[in-house]
């Protein structure tokens, strides 16, 4: 197994200018790591010549600490039955990414979310302006500088009572004279 | 003049009993299929009920003049069809018109309601009303064909094409014709289950698939005029079929009996059956039922 | 909510007797909630010996049952189906979700209280309400028709100003028509 994954990697620094890369044998996945402007004929490449036919997923992490976007391609091939995952790195304060709809149409759906959940622009992409949001207005709100409670505070109203919940935990220990387990204290608020 | 007062009292008796009677075994279907999937189930008097809430219920839909039509073509068609029906063999107190040839008049007049319910269905606008309708029609394509033939071995075997008068062969002979000629029988009972569109042929008002069909866009007091004329025709189905096939009855307990034992057919089938699609009820009907209504008709002309 | 004097005619008392055993339900099931209807309605609860109905469409129902969170998107068609049902009618909030935002109480789209924008009747608490819960608060608005004092539609109604107010503040793309009754 170790030496097809290792095949696999070798294949694709041989044409391509691979950045970094990780193998992990009991998983069967190699990681492989791009720069941005290679990542369509990399997906290209992997889709058409070595049977990574299947796109699983594509899926962002925000690196808010180091001011970067992670886009991630989950691929498959079901002949060989191993994982890849090609990632790439965007810049944060100007996210832009290729369309890439043409190689796989379901990414396209996956661009739509990432759109609006993130605020990565795809120039070229052919979709409806809102896909889960209607009409909204504020930061993209799956960003991790994104303040849900501050946002849910001033746009919907809350029932007063919720600011003195007390810990359930706390509250049966007190009430039963009990103490709460070293192991469990850590969850406490 | 006395004569006329006591007809009109008459033909409201017989609306009052078909209605209550329809009713009463509605109520008593729901409370069986409760049983069969092992629950406890609403009182008989269910329907009661809920007819009563949905007629106090307001009303605030408008969809123009064919959708207030639609409920009452229905109505119409019932109590007219009730009419025609002689509820008992000898009726001081349920008088119907009879005439040569109702029977061919009674076929066409049931068939006007769902016509009707088509019409107004379809000004509603709401897209699943416009499916039920096309399903419906499609079925009664299908059940019509043996439910006619039925009717038609029948008026040929015995040469007349009134209701009082088939009846009073049976009569007078004693030979209820269930028995005189079974494959008609057959084909009425067969295309009666698709009359009365309990699963597996719900396939028009299928609550969970279309938003009850045709009903969708109609609460209140439009469904309230639609479930007491659905009652008042299951009563006229079932006493007709009494009336060609059982040899009438004399009384109301005779009435009651059999015809909640031929309730039964469609009930039963249905407690035990999922729902068809369009085009499986349609061949189901263009099966047996057809076959049957075919040999019936031969048997009438050569034996 | 309640009637100021509580009085009722003799027909209300007849139809309110009709109308609390025959209670037509739109179960709204957007959130987790939805999973303990079919719980309440089959054969170990069999909610169907109390007059309690499943309902096709918004037109035949009497009970709009508000399964769990509503976010912004699913207000506004609740909002809607609610404004399509005849009267009278009620509104049950089933979980902890539609009282005070429950465990989605700091989420950035679903709203927090229901009884800013629809007129509740009744509140069923948990997450999730056990279905003998939700027969619990079956019991209490029947309790509470009966008496003739579950008149949600009417202060619905009187109030609509107000309720107008808070479903523009959280609905920004607002094309309604106007209710008329």
């Amino acid at each position: 197994m170790e030496t097809l994954l290792e095949k696999i990697k070798d294949r694709v620094n041989a044409n391509f200018d691979l950045k970094d890369y990780k193998i992990y044998t009991d998983l069967k996945r190699v990681d492989l790591f791009f720069n941005k402007e290679h990542i369509p004929s990399v997906l290209l490449y992997l889709k058409e010549q070595m049977g990574f036919r299947h796109l699983m997923h594509m899926s962002v992490v925000d690196w808010i600490e180091e001011g970067e976007f992670e886009i991630i391609f989950f691929l498959w091939a079901p002949k060989e039955k191993v994982k890849i995952f090609v990632k790439t790195r965007i810049d944060r304060d100007n996210p832009v990414m290729e369309n890439m709809d043409n190689i796989w149409p379901q990414l396209n759906t996956y661009e739509r979310e990432f759109k609006e959940m993130y605020g990565i622009e795809f120039p070229g992409l052919v979709a409806p302006e809102e896909f889960i949001l209607e009409s909204w207005s504020g930061p993209p709100p799956m960003r991790r500088d994104f303040e849900t409670d501050k946002y849910a505070k001033d746009n919907f109203a809350t029932r007063p009572g919720r600011e003195d919940a007390q810990d359930v935990r706390e509250t049966i220990a007190k009430r039963s004279g009990e103490d709460i387990p070293d192991f469990a204290k850590k969850y406490s608020r | 003049m006395e004569s006329l007062l006591m007809n009109i009292l008459g033909a409201v008796t017989t609306f009052l009993l078909a209605f209550a009677v329809g009713m009463t075994y509605g109520g008593l279907r729901r409370k069986i299929v409760a049983r069969v999937q092992n629950r406890y189930g609403p009182p008989f008097y269910q329907n009661f009920i809920d007819a009563f809430k949905l007629y106090s219920k307001s009303t605030a839909i408008h969809h123009g003049a064919m959708h207030f039509l639609g409920p009452a073509f229905i109505m119409v068609s019932s109590v007219v069809s009730l009419m025609f029906i002689p509820v008992l063999t000898n009726n001081q107190w349920f008088p119907n018109l009879n005439f040569q040839g109702d029977l061919i008049f009674l076929i066409y007049i049931m068939v006007f309601g769902p016509l009707g319910m088509a019409l107004g269905a379809g000004q509603t606008g709401n897209p699943n009303s416009a499916i039920g309708v096309t399903r419906g029609l499609s079925q009664m394509v299908g059940f019509e064909i043996p439910w006619v033939m039925a009717l038609i071995a029948l008026m040929v075997q015995y040469k007349t094409t009134s209701i009082t008068g088939l009846l009073d062969i049976q009569v007078q002979s004693g030979h209820w014709f269930m028995f005189e000629n079974p494959f008609a029988f057959s084909a009425a009972i067969l295309a009666s289950l698709g009359m009365f569109r309990y699963s597996p042929f719900d396939i028009v008002g299928a609550p969970t698939e279309l938003a009850s069909g045709p009903m969708s866009e109609n609460g209140g007091k439009f469904l309230f005029v639609m479930m007491s004329s659905g009652s008042v025709f299951a009563f006229v189905k079932l006493t007709l079929i009494v009336d060609l096939f059982m040899g009438g009855a004399s009384n109301l307990i005779i009435l009651v009996i059999k015809t909640f034992l031929l309730y039964m057919i469609p009930v039963t089938y249905g407690i035990v059956s999922p729902r068809y699609r369009t085009e499986q009820s349609i061949t189901y009907f263009w099966g047996w039922p057809l076959f049957f209504g075919l040999i019936a008709i031969i048997y009438a002309v050569f034996f | 909510m309640y009637n100021d004097k509580n009085k009722q005619k003799i027909v209300d008392i007849i139809k309110n007797a009709a109308r609390k055993h025959s209670l037509w339900v739109l179960a709204y099931g957007t959130g987790c909630g939805a999973i303990e209807v079919p719980a309440t309605m089959t054969s170990r609860y069999d909610a169907e010996r109390l007059g309690v109905r499943g309902a096709a469409t918004p037109r035949q129902a009497d009970v709009l049952l508000i399964t769990g969170y509503l976010t912004v998107k699913t207000l506004k068609r609740v909002i809607r189906v609610y404004e399509q049902m005849q009267d009278p009618k009620y509104v049950i909030g089933f979980g902890s979700c539609t009282i005070n935002g429950g465990m989605y109480f700091d989420s950035y789209n679903t709203i927090n209280q229901l009884d800013l924008y629809l007129p509740v009747d009744v509140y069923i608490s948990g997450c999730m309400p056990r279905p003998e819960a939700v027969l619990e608060g079956f019991g209490k608005l029947q309790e509470l028709i009966g008496k003739g004092i579950a008149n949600g539609a009417q202060q619905y109604k009187e109030n609509l100003d107000f309720y107008r107010e808070n479903q523009k503040k959280v609905i920004k793309n607002w094309d309604f028509q106007d209710y008329n009754w």
